[in-house]
């Protein structure tokens, strides 16, 4: 298990390698020149190149991978093209919004998720089945941007439940988590209720109800317990997705998130920044994955892990 | 108890059903309830002095010697100052030079400063301190953007404490333009090293407290400013808000005293409420298309004259902009220094279809129209294409992102330029009238040295633009500008379509928050009422 | 856009899929699916949208071009049922006129990447190895990255328009059809016939195009009910950041985009284009939830 893991981190750092190569050749195949972005439509030629030197971007494509990759190795993550502010700066306030807003969107899908998937699962066939699944599907058929926007326009315009966005209080991330996390609750309610459905049938639960043992205690314990761990496992999994899917999210509450950033970044072709947040989502996707995939190990004692 | 287990859960599924069913259901409400005017009834008061604006992009930096786009100038004007400053009309007036002398070659400029005005820092504000900033512009190391203002200043001196005299190496016209975009940085600061977009240190009437990059940036009133009264309220918050919709919402709902743009299409919406107002300027900003002259068959004066008969300004108006902004006149607004009002090119698509058929396209000609990919211009190229399919021109409308168009238009060389129109915008960053003609129609400026995508050349327009630059009287100025005008307007390398209006929402209580032509926003006079 | 492309990984236990001649159950399956009410319904629906897309262009009441700036933005009328948009154009001609275009992006979006991730998936599933190791570790790549990058990425550098969208939406779809196909593979692979063809010296690629390949045909089908609804959805958002159609055609995501300035003053706008998205996704998932149970030998009627 200890080698095993050890195996895995390993493994991480020559795809981070090969993402970061990705990454750099990918931003500078996109048309677009950020001295001329950062100079201004009133800038004259000379004042651009001059912008275009400073940042080294005169010089070949490789160079600037060797000094970016060695500045990196240094851990340091350049400035921004844009505004000149060093990058770790500008990640450290921009993190903590995506991350609570992530968070808190993965623990509600996962709870009104999962209770869905039990509610329809027990109820297989029966109109509560098919009210869930269609409320479940319901989420993952909207797209995200009118959902918030039809929210702001509901919850905080007409009725003043909550603000508008931001991140000035608690309540304003009720509606951006909403927005983001149903998709995902939707796809978990999916699962939940096949993975039910699953467990429900086998060998054990049978005769834990032949023995007579309530239906609450059979769902509950049996069924439930073992369809958790696979629910909690690809709940993991979808925590790198909501990190992309915050991009519209964090566009339309107006939250300062990573996100957000990587869209104004892409629109300057700030490459400083928006390699910094690739490399950064790239490694948390990876790791969580590795997180994910150890856990369910540990969980799920039935799995073993062979060292190839 | 089986019965109790599939009573809950049939609760916690219709909870999850109606909060599912509420975000699409509301939408109608939504409509329904707001065009009854917000639902309040008393007009609402605010029990605190702190101001908060919602803005549309983030601000890119504070250092106000490299700030470019309007909302870093306005937020560095919140807590500096420049020798001369704008009015409410793009008008010089004067700031920390109580006035000031030119000479009549033009090239020795005179200021006298103002006195007992003291930086954020407690340093004293004095004409050693110009010196030092005005320096730090011309600095060619710093790279900072403001230098090119500033390139044709050959001398500064200090003949006392409270004067300063600016040489310059030829007239320049638009310079005291340029003085009131250069503010005044603390030159303490500036010697300390400290990281000035960190902590700006100005003599304005808010002093820094904080930036959030890409959430806000907070200022406080700064208790010693120099201009007696000022400023009246405790503290002002910029927020972005990037999404149209969610901007008005927070005005709606209060968390926004004030919004910038305020978008067209709401503003009828928001007229009938008592709790809002919504201001509405002529700004700088123009809109138009360019024609690409050197490509066929722009590169026919008749053509282009048929585009502009071909497209009606007033539906233009009406459609694109909800009713709110005026035709353009000339090939700047009304708003800009020298501005001289042409007429012609009414709506007129007989004459268009005549002009077309004279040029020798009498079925009309495939067309391609360039612009960026944001709703509102989207908008405008759609209205465009529907106009011009009635004379018989064919458009295909290709949206980019930013920087994508900006590589398409400056990697070319002129003759082999792609680009035949373009819809896009321009606003002069000082109002001065050359920022608004030079680098559009001087030969000089064709991509990728300037913004000439009309590839425009015109001997005396080239000529008469290097004349004005360069005349010291502004009658003179003025009148060579109305030729330039009158020249451009004749040879038609723009369909000329429209004036933006700078439109601002404000909550009631608010006052003396405006938003200048140019779309920054002043905050010097804001108050509670 | 981005919880699409994981959520049918997922919401078809890969395992329950396989082992299971794929021909000859016909009957069962129809027998199966014609239970499930909400996916028969929501066939009924996706039938009648391709009879509009097909006559469309014959039965709008009014050309969906066709601009009126003396009737912008009117509310439902007799005369236009779902009102006029923010040019006088009628919606409800636009919306029947647009069903095509946007049908077409989505079908053709999915069936790439279903094409090219069914290909590779039986190929990594199939011979292991390296090539395994080089697509899986590929896919990980790709979903590292978020989906809005590699968009903005493939429409910049391809350039605007409606092929550029379908190419992006298809590149990002491909590597979940990938892993998909590939789990299937491994396992129809293991199963015995496969094992006896390789012994009796079959071919590599017959082997995969007439056993391994017919086991997967369920799994794709279902994928690709489930994904259409996902890549009409990531259209949309594309539009939402103008990277998708041109404004001037009525695709129903471009529509609802253009529209949303207008969520307050005139709902009618969004309302319509969001419900016909809404129900065509939502029908288009239920199908796919429906195929699911109908194909899954595990569920008892």
């Amino acid at each position: 298990m200890g080698r095993y893991a050890i195996q895995r981190l390993l493994g991480v750092i020559p795809l981070l390698f090969i993402v970061s190569i990705l990454v750099f050749m990918f931003i500078h195949l996109i048309p677009g020149d950020p001295a001329r972005l950062v100079a201004g439509k009133d800038a004259t030629l000379e004042e651009i190149n001059g912008i275009r030197e400073q940042l080294g971007l005169n010089l070949p494509l490789w160079q600037q991978y060797v000094n970016y990759m060695g500045d990196l190795l240094k851990g340091d993550l350049g400035e921004s093209v844009r505004s000149g502010i060093p990058v770790m700066e500008m990640l450290e306030s921009r993190f903590l919004p995506t991350i609570i807003l992530t968070f808190t969107s993965l623990g509600w899908a996962l709870i009104i998720g999962l209770l869905i998937g039990i509610v329809t699962a027990v109820n297989r066939g029966k109109w509560p089945d098919y009210i869930g699944m269609l409320a479940a599907i319901s989420g993952i058929s909207l797209p995200g941007f009118w959902l918030g926007l039809v929210l702001i326009q509901v919850f905080s315009v007409q009725l003043g439940w909550f603000p508008t966005g931001g991140i000035d209080t608690w309540q304003s991330y009720i509606l951006p988590s909403f927005t983001l996390g149903a998709g995902i609750m939707s796809m978990l309610a999916r699962y939940s209720r096949s993975s039910m459905l699953e467990t429900m049938r086998e060998d054990y639960v049978r005769t834990g109800r032949a023995k007579g043992l309530r239906e609450f205690t059979v769902v509950g314990r049996h069924a439930l317990r073992n369809s958790l761990i696979q629910v909690v496992t690809v709940a993991g999994l979808q925590f790198g997705f909501l990190l992309g899917g915050s991009v519209m999210v964090e566009t339309v509450f107006s939250i300062p998130g990573m996100g957000r950033l990587l869209v104004d970044s892409i629109a300057f072709r700030d490459y400083t920044v928006i390699q910094a947040l690739l490399l950064m989502f790239a490694a948390e996707f990876i790791l969580i994955n590795l997180i994910v995939d150890l856990l369910y190990g540990v969980l799920n004692p039935k799995i073993r892990y062979a060292s190839k | 108890m089986r019965f109790k287990g599939r009573t809950w859960s049939l609760l916690m599924l219709l909870l999850a059903f109606t909060i599912v069913a509420a975000g699409c259901g509301g939408n109608s409400g939504g409509g329904e309830g707001a065009s009854e005017g917000g639902g309040e009834t008393k007009p609402v008061t605010k029990d605190n002095k702190d101001v908060v604006i919602a803005i549309n992009a983030n601000f890119i930096t504070l250092d106000p010697h490299n700030a470019g786009d309007t909302h870093s100038i306005s937020g560095a004007r919140t807590m500096y100052e420049g020798l001369m400053g704008f009015n409410e009309k793009m008008e010089l007036v004067p700031m920390l030079a109580e006035d000031h002398t030119v000479s009549e070659d033009g090239l020795t400029y005179t200021f006298n400063l103002r006195k007992n005005v003291k930086f954020h820092d407690g340093t004293d504000f004095n004409a050693e301190a110009v010196k030092v900033n005005l320096e730090r512009i011309m600095n060619e190391e710093n790279n900072l953007r403001m230098r090119k203002s500033f390139s044709k200043v050959a001398d500064v001196q200090t003949p006392d404490e409270h004067t300063v005299v600016i040489t310059l190496s030829e007239p320049y016209n638009a310079f005291l333009n340029k003085t009131a975009m250069a503010l005044i940085i603390s030159p303490k600061a500036l010697e300390d090293g400290i990281d000035i977009t960190k902590n700006p240190v100005g003599t304005g009437a808010y002093k820094f407290k904080e930036w959030v990059q890409g959430d806000r940036l907070v200022v406080l009133k700064n208790e010693d400013y120099w201009q007696e009264g000022l400023p009246k309220v405790d503290s002002i918050t910029f927020k972005p808000v990037p999404e149209n919709g969610s901007r008005i919402a927070m005005l709606k709902t209060g968390e926004a005293d004030f919004i910038y743009p305020m978008p067209t299409e709401q503003v009828s919406e928001v007229e009938g409420d008592q709790n809002i107002v919504v201001d509405k300027i002529d700004s700088t900003i123009v809109r138009y298309i360019t024609l690409n002259t050197m490509k066929k068959p722009y590169d026919d004066l008749k053509v282009r004259q048929a585009i502009n008969y071909a497209i009606d300004k007033e539906a233009y108006i009406k459609v694109v902009k909800s009713g709110l902004g005026s035709k353009l006149t000339s090939s700047m607004s009304s708003m800009t220094q020298y501005y001289s009002e042409q007429s012609g090119y009414d709506y007129d698509p007989e004459k268009a279809k005549a002009l077309l058929a004279e040029a020798g396209y009498p079925e009309g000609f495939e067309a391609e129209i360039w612009g960026e990919n944001d709703s509102e211009t989207m908008k405008g190229m759609q209205f465009i294409q529907q106009q011009l399919a009635l004379v018989g021109i064919k458009v295909e409308v290709k949206s980019m992102e930013g920087a994508t168009l900006s590589d398409q238009i400056n990697s070319a060389t002129p003759e082999d330029a792609k680009i035949q129109m373009w819809y896009v915008s321009w606003s002069p960053s000082s109002g001065d009238a050359d920022g608004a003609t030079k680098g559009l129609f001087s030969s000089e400026f064709f991509p990728p040295a300037g913004s000439n995508t009309a590839y425009y050349k015109n001997d005396n327009v080239d000529k008469w633009i290097m004349d004005a630059n360069k005349s010291v009287d502004p009658e003179a100025a003025k009148s060579i500008y109305a030729d330039i005008q009158k020249q451009i307007w004749e040879d038609a390398p723009w369909a000329f379509l429209g004036v933006d209006q700078v439109i601002t929402g404000k909550r009631a209580y608010l006052e003396g928050v405006k938003a200048f032509p140019d779309g920054s926003i002043n905050v010097l006079n804001a108050e509670i009422k | 856009m981005s919880d699409n492309s994981t959520a049918t990984v997922i919401s078809v236990p890969e395992e329950t899929l396989v082992n299971r001649p794929a021909t000859g159950k016909f009957k069962a399956f129809m027998s199966k699916f014609m239970k499930q009410k909400l996916a028969v319904i929501s066939s009924a629906f996706i039938l009648l949208l391709f009879i509009v897309a097909i006559i469309g262009p014959h039965i709008v009441p009014y050309p969906p071009n066709e601009p009126n700036y003396d009737a912008l933005m009117e509310g439902p009328s007799a005369a236009h049922w779902a009102g006029t948009d923010e040019y006088g154009r009628d919606i409800l001609s636009r919306l029947i006129d647009g069903t095509r275009l946007t049908m077409a992006v989505s079908l053709s979006a999915v069936f790439i990447s279903a094409i090219a991730g069914t290909i590779l998936g039986l190929i990594s599933g199939y011979y292991g190895g390296w090539i395994d190791r080089l697509i899986m570790r590929g896919s990980d790549v790709m979903f590292s990255f978020p989906d809005l990058l590699l968009a903005i990425g493939i429409v910049a550098i391809l350039g605007p328009g409606l092929s550029n969208v379908v190419i992006a939406v298809a590149v990002f779809g491909t590597p979940s059809f990938a892993r998909i196909i590939r789990s299937v593979t491994l396992s129809a692979k293991e199963s015995l016939y496969v094992e006896a063809a390789q012994s009796m010296g079959a071919k590599n690629n017959r082997i995969i195009w007439k056993h391994i390949f017919p086991e997967t045909v369920p799994s794709i089908i279902v994928n690709v009910s489930m994904k259409i609804g996902g890549a009409i959805l990531a259209a949309a958002s594309l539009s939402f950041l103008g990277l998708g159609a041109k404004p001037t055609e009525p695709d129903w995501g471009a529509m609802l985009s253009m529209g949303r300035d207008y969520l307050s003053i005139a709902p009618h706008i969004v309302y319509f284009p969001g419900f016909i998205i809404f129900l065509t996704v939502l029908a288009f998932n239920l199908i796919g939830d429906g195929l699911n149970d109908a194909l899954d030998p595990k569920t008892k009627n």
